[in-house]
């Protein structure tokens, strides 16, 4: 009785889960997650081989713009592909306007576009914003080509995109 | 022998009454795990907002010529310079000396974390591919993490500066000079905005290390902004930039810019 007893005893306890260290887990897994919580959820996304550089900047994106993304290959308008990068570099670098023609053709739709919502009252006025995202190893001449034609369609306010640099 | 087995029988509610039930709670955590993780944001993407004058294409140089008249004499138009071998500062009445810099470039491979390898960048070749220590292959330009700017003196010599070893924070004295070497009881000052004194109570926390052209960059800035808090454009800051410079020396030169207290940056493109 007293052996049969014990024996039960502790064939409950081993066949039982281990629940403590599990719940340990989870809770560390909740705080972490809560810590890196944000309301908005990403409201960039991240083009493909495009490494942003790091900027103590903690300005935090507000609301969605026409996007321009600028890779060491191509240069996208909200994700998808418009000009080669290569194509861009061509334009000669003595040209104190340059004009990148594809891309400005696609801006300009873009631009429209916004123009017909105002007219439909959808938004109030055309506030010109743009997110310019840019590879860290793109070069200035290829930035400065982006940010004129940019500001010749209209869109002034440039939001260049960056990852903020981690605080500890 | 007989009531230690009985024990649990005789009362065998105290057990299990005394325990919580964890299960809801763990079911609980299960749901919740995913929802945050969903709206989790691993890598905090930011921006950097610039404002270009409206009706032109963006700001070139001839509009840091001919800038707008309205009491154009009292103005600075604090110019920030940046060529592939060059950073300096300029104003209306002049320039500083060039500081000129060595640059490095820190490349990590993407197949072996572990492989890491900083190297000078030889301004006579700048795309000369820099070859993987492991494999023997050149690394590619998204290899590259870093872009470290060292001030180097006329006989190209990378200068040194004294840095706290925790913060990697560069020590000026209290007019701003860079620092060679501290001792107990010294004061010095941190390149940050505001400077901040520090008296050097333990010398082994700060080492010497090569100067980093964005630390004396700022430096200089904190200078400035401290000596004309007159002018009407104190905020402003023009960053000039030839045109084979790496947009990420241009975003760090912005940043320093910010921290030195000069927000209101506009970009111009610097013509050979």
């Amino acid at each position: 009785m007293a052996s049969h007893g014990r024996n039960k005893f502790l064939t409950a306890k081993s066949t039982g889960l281990i629940i403590t260290s599990l719940i340990d887990f989870f809770s560390v897994v909740v705080i972490y997650l809560m810590k890196s919580y944000s309301s908005e959820g990403s409201i960039l996304t991240n083009a493909d081989n495009l490494v942003l550089p790091n900027s103590m900047s903690t300005t935090k994106p507000k609301e969605i713009h026409v996007q321009v993304a600028a890779a060491n290959d191509m240069i996208l308008v909200d994700n998808v592909p418009v000009v080669p990068t290569e194509d861009v570099r061509k334009i000669p670098q003595e040209d104190a306007d340059p004009i990148i023609k594809k891309l400005e053709e696609k801006l300009k739709a873009c631009y429209a576009q916004e123009e017909e919502m105002v007219r439909l009252g959808a938004l109030n006025k055309i506030e010109g914003d743009i997110t310019i995202q840019v590879d860290k190893n793109v070069d200035f001449d290829v930035l400065f080509k982006i940010m004129n034609t940019c500001g010749k369609v209209g869109y002034n306010k440039m939001n260049f995109a960056v990852m903020s640099r981690s605080e500890e | 022998m007989g009531q230690v087995a009985r024990k649990p029988m005789v009362d065998p509610g105290a057990g299990h009454g005394g325990d919580i039930d964890l299960k809801p709670f763990i079911n609980f955590l299960v749901v919740l795990i995913p929802v945050l993780m969903l709206s989790a944001e691993f890598a905090k993407i930011s921006v950097i907002n610039l404002k270009l004058p409206e009706g032109r294409g963006s700001q070139t140089s001839q509009a840091v010529k001919a800038p707008p008249k309205v009491d154009e004499e009292d103005k600075l138009l604090l110019t920030m310079i940046i060529t592939d071998s060059v950073v300096t500062l300029g104003a209306k009445n002049g320039f500083l000396p060039s500081m000129f810099y060595k640059e490095f470039h820190k490349y990590v491979s993407r197949t072996d974390r572990t492989v890491e390898l900083t190297s000078e960048v030889d301004p006579a070749n700048p795309t000369k591919p820099v070859l993987n220590p492991k494999t023997g292959q050149a690394f590619e330009i998204s290899e590259r993490q870093d872009i470290f700017l060292y001030v180097c003196d006329e006989n190209k010599n990378v200068v040194k500066c004294m840095y706290t070893k925790k913060d990697n924070l560069m020590l000026t004295s209290a007019d701003g000079v860079p620092l060679q070497s501290v001792k107990g009881g010294d004061t010095v000052y941190t390149t940050t905005n505001p400077r901040k004194m520090i008296i050097v109570s333990n010398p082994a926390e700060y080492e010497p290390r090569p100067l980093s052209a964005y630390d004396e960059m700022k430096n200089k800035l904190l200078k400035i902004g401290e000596r004309y808090k007159e002018a009407p454009d104190r905020e402003d800051i023009i960053l000039a930039a030839e045109n084979q410079v790496a947009y990420d020396k241009i975003v760090q030169l912005m940043d320093v810019a910010r921290e030195a207290g000069f927000p209101n940056l506009s970009i111009a493109k610097l013509r050979g």
